[in-house]
């Protein structure tokens, strides 16, 4: 349907059918054309009058056929009035100009709202029917209307999401009462009344929840341990996980919610006006935060095995590239280049020289210098190619790859970065004003944007490509991996490599001198004397905290782990830079952290993660298990952990609102009012809770069994 | 696209990193710099949007500027970009006490990134001419930047822009008079692990 005129400059984005390919018409820049209300470029083109019956090969003769050439007057609309942008949805002849409807229905909500749009329209087919009555105008006037119902029907075809209005689509209601007026028993009438069928089918409950858009994170079946564990597993099978959860995401993506307008001008508390642009994001940040994690969270893996997680990343990237699954191939170099993970310096000196190699090989994709070129021309010659064929010269890994698979029988499709297209779409949204003199729209402004959201939708449906099924088990996998947060990974990984040159100690009292935590935090470095790094953040605390909970605000996606706001929820993950082994994986994806016995502070981090479900009366979260992991660490009594569990689950209210129990084989542990959950906690069996409404007043807490304080 | 002006051989790259909150008016800032190149067509694709000869104090290089505005909620591959520039504009707006507060984050993470103590960065204020609408005073601004050991500058990017070019410029002073780093550390890592004996 469309073509994308990459990056050329010169010529206005013209393409649509009616310009035959093997007929390049010349095109001239007239001038520019005021009337009221809009502003016009003007163009005269070259075009034959008749087809030359001919040789074909006649291209060349330019001047010998010169005669079959006429000059044709074009206009375009660079700017004007919200009437006027919609008048001009048909040509003045009342032809339909297909890439004028597209660019329009693709960006006019960041100058008009739908009911407005929509109006305007439905009162121009009115006014042309009104002026029926003289015959002289009575063609165009004709043409005219039908190419306004034609819009109607792109309209309603390609973006519905338009209509939807709930709980009474107003603007579908109007359009019903106008078909049933103007149009009854045409195509549109019977389109309408269908569309409202579907609707209010889906407010009776029989579909999903309509532009909800959950991340795949969301739907998480139970708490069973996972199966797969890294580094050894199928890298392919990983990939096509992994692109499998991109492409859903890809291809539920609304382009015209990246515009800048919209995305990047976007309000804080009306993202949900992104919601699926957020939920790739959360996405791509997701993978990320497990290569993090899986790398980091055993701090006393030997190098030799970490460095064969890194591997395991490196090979699933590597499949991702075949798959031309960009976004989750981002994502993993992100992960691997994330200063917490980039900085072991050990680890990342046993891999392999292959290894290393495809490593930088992947990483140059993602290379920012000159604009970012690599990634582009990368996209622009395979976006919609069949498969992965392009590789630098130096690229000696990729070669050695892309031969070695030779074609591939299957085709894929391709999933881009978004992140590129987000800042082209901020800049220009930037560069180029909204409006030019006398106020009109400047709708030279959504050409340009239009070029990039096409882009979007080409590969959108190059997507439809792909074709791969789901594995629970990865998605059980996926869920099951604790994320770490800023802070968190970067004291793992100076756990597991100390910073060779630590930061002095500067300025740590003086600032954030009103903050407690702080204070806290300075106390607990001088009793364990162990990592400066603390100190280090400790400046920050005030600035971290109120950072992550504004994008905590914005998180859809459930299993990042963050301490949030909550002045003291910090985990005393005070690092003995001395911690000793006692390594033994616990089976149950908690962190290796040494018994809690060995209460001495030289024997490893003092903490545990725990996963928390929550559980209501309510309806809504029938079928839905979601758990977030959170950090308990050896100071924290109940309400505290009710805290930081409500946080993470999006729960307001009073803590004492809520019970805390341990999900037992045969029972659950009730967590009394004020016990040192750390201590009060079975270690014995996974640590899996369940929060839920306080029922009444009498319920009293009950230590089941176990419960034992193991420091004795 | 280059203006006329600049000697032909090799000049120096120098790479300037604009970070910041959403909403900062980062892309303001770098398209005003860039402006005078793109007077009609703009185009965010092609390869040299953002790289400017300049001229500061009498000696040329070659800008290249790298603002990720759009993308700030990847969060994950921040580190990845910090690590490539050779300084950093750290922007908030002072409309916004939010993204003031952030900029300590911005500045510990690329000191982490960079391992290093000090790294070549200016803070800028922005959207200082919304006066009705400011939040974080010039004292404010000042007493974070002092703390951070950063020059501080007042920007606009609205017509007519105010310190856009100073700010780039004084950037690339900082990152011209900042120390040749690797010597100097390794000393003082030295020095560190002595005192931490003892």
């Amino acid at each position: 349907m469309w073509r994308i005129c990459g990056v050329s400059k010169a010529q206005p984005v013209l393409f649509c059918r009616g310009i035959d390919d093997d007929f390049q018409p010349t095109w001239r820049l007239w001038g520019e054309e005021r009337v009221d209300g809009a502003i016009y470029t003007v163009y005269l083109k070259k075009v034959r009058y008749h087809r030359p019956t001919r040789c074909a090969s006649s291209e060349s003769d330019d001047e010998i056929s010169h005669l079959e050439w006429e000059t044709v007057r074009v206009r375009f609309v660079k700017a004007g009035t919200v009437e006027r942008l919609v008048e001009a949805l048909a040509t003045d002849d009342g032809e339909l100009e297909c890439t004028y409807v597209n660019v329009f229905l693709a960006t006019y909500r960041s100058f008009a709202e739908c009911s407005r749009v929509l109006d305007l329209l439905l009162r121009r087919y009115e006014a042309l029917a009104a002026e029926d009555v003289l015959p002289a105008t009575i063609d165009t006037s004709q043409q005219h209307r039908k190419t306004l119902v034609a819009c109607l029907h792109v309209w309603l075809d390609t973006y519905p999401e338009d209509f939807r209005q709930p709980p009474h689509h107003p603007a579908l209601q109007q359009l019903l009462a106008f078909t049933q007026l103007h149009l009854p028993g045409s195509e549109l009438h019977s389109k309408v009344l269908q569309k409202l069928a579907i609707f209010s089918a889906e407010r009776n409950g029989s579909g999903g929840g309509g532009g909800v858009c959950l991340a795949p994170g969301m739907r998480v079946p139970a708490h069973h341990t996972s199966a797969y564990r890294l580094p050894h597993v199928p890298h392919r099978h990983f990939a096509e996980q992994l692109t499998r959860m991109d492409m859903e995401l890809f291809k539920k993506l609304v382009p015209h919610q990246c515009l800048g307008a919209i995305w990047s001008r976007r309000d804080k508390d009306r993202s949900h006006d992104a919601a699926t642009v957020l939920a790739t994001v959360n996405q791509f940040n997701a993978v990320s935060f497990r290569v993090i994690s899986t790398v980091l969270v055993e701090p006393n893996l030997r190098p030799i095995d970490r460095s064969d997680i890194l591997a395991a990343w490196l090979d699933i990237a590597r499949e991702l590239r075949v798959l031309k699954n960009f976004s989750s191939l981002k994502a993993i170099i992100s992960g691997l280049q994330s200063n917490p993970v980039y900085r072991l310096r050990k680890t990342w000196a046993l891999l392999s020289k292959e290894k290393s190699e495809l490593f930088e090989e992947l990483a140059r994709i993602f290379s920012e210098d000159n604009n970012r070129w690599a990634q582009r021309e990368l996209l622009m010659r395979e976006g919609t190619a069949k498969f992965a064929d392009t590789v630098g010269e130096n690229d000696r890994q990729l070669q050695k790859l892309l031969h070695e698979r030779g074609s591939p029988g299957v085709s894929h499709g391709t999933i881009p970065y978004l992140g590129t297209f987000l800042t082209d779409l901020t800049m220009i949204d930037t560069a180029i004003p909204d409006t030019v003199a006398d106020g009109l729209i400047n709708f030279d402004k959504r050409r340009k944007e239009f070029e990039v959201l096409a882009q979007i939708k080409l590969l959108q449906g190059a997507a439809n490509a792909y074709h791969l099924p789901t594995d629970p088990m990865f998605d059980r996998w996926f869920d099951s991996v604790i994320v770490l947060d800023d802070r968190e990974a970067y004291q793992l990984s100076c756990q597991i490599e100390p910073p060779t040159n630590p930061p002095k100690e500067r300025r740590a009292k003086k600032i954030n001198e009103n903050n407690n935590h702080c204070h806290r935090k300075n106390d607990s470095i001088a009793s364990t004397s162990s990592s400066n790094s603390s100190q280090f953040y400790c400046e920050t605390d005030g600035a971290a905290n109120a950072w992550k909970r504004d994008s905590l605000e914005r998180r859809t996606s459930p299993t990042r782990l963050s301490h949030g706001s909550s002045s003291s929820s910090l985990p005393s993950l005070d690092i003995s830079v001395s911690s000793a082994n006692s390594g033994q994986k616990q089976p149950n994806g908690k962190l290796p952290a040494t018994s809690p016995a060995h209460a001495n502070n030289r024997s490893g981090p003092d903490f545990y993660i725990i996963r928390v479900t929550y559980e209501s009366d309510c309806v809504e979260t029938e079928g839905v298990v979601l758990y977030k992991s959170i950090m308990l660490s050896n100071n924290e009594r109940t309400p505290q952990v009710v805290r930081n569990a409500m946080l993470k689950l999006n729960l307001d209210g009073d803590p004492d609102a809520y019970t805390l129990a341990q999900v037992l084989p045969d029972k659950e542990m009730l967590l009394p009012a004020n016990a040192n959950v750390y201590y009060a906690v079975n270690t014995a069996y996974n640590l899996n809770f369940i929060l839920r409404p306080r029922k009444n007043q009498q319920d009293e807490p009950i230590v089941n069994g176990k419960a034992r304080n193991k420091r004795t | 696209m280059t203006r006329p002006g600049p000697p032909s051989e090799n000049l120096p790259t120098v790479k300037l990193v604009v970070v910041g909150d959403g909403g900062v008016g980062k892309s303001a800032i770098t398209i005003q710099f860039f402006q005078k190149l793109f007077v009609t067509d703009y185009d965010p694709t092609i390869e040299d949007s953002y790289i400017q000869h300049t001229e500061v104090d009498g000696q040329w290089c070659i800008l290249d500027v790298l603002d990720t505005a759009g993308q700030e909620e990847f969060s994950a591959m921040r580190e990845q970009y910090m690590r490539k520039g050779d300084g950093f504009l750290l922007v908030y707006s002072v409309t916004d006490k939010q993204s003031f507060e952030n900029i300590r984050h911005f500045h510990t993470q690329i000191l982490r990134v960079k391992d290093r103590e000090s790294y070549p960065m200016l803070v800028a204020a922005n959207k200082v001419d919304l006066l009705h609408l400011r939040a974080v005073s010039e004292e404010a601004g000042r007493e974070l930047a002092r703390t951070l050991g950063a020059p501080y500058i007042e920007t606009s990017a609205k017509e007519p822009p105010l310190n856009i070019d100073a700010a780039f410029h004084e950037l690339v002073r900082i990152i011209r008079k900042h120390p040749q780093q690797e010597e100097k550390q390794r000393r003082r890592r030295k020095l560190f692990a002595k005192c931490t004996l003892l």
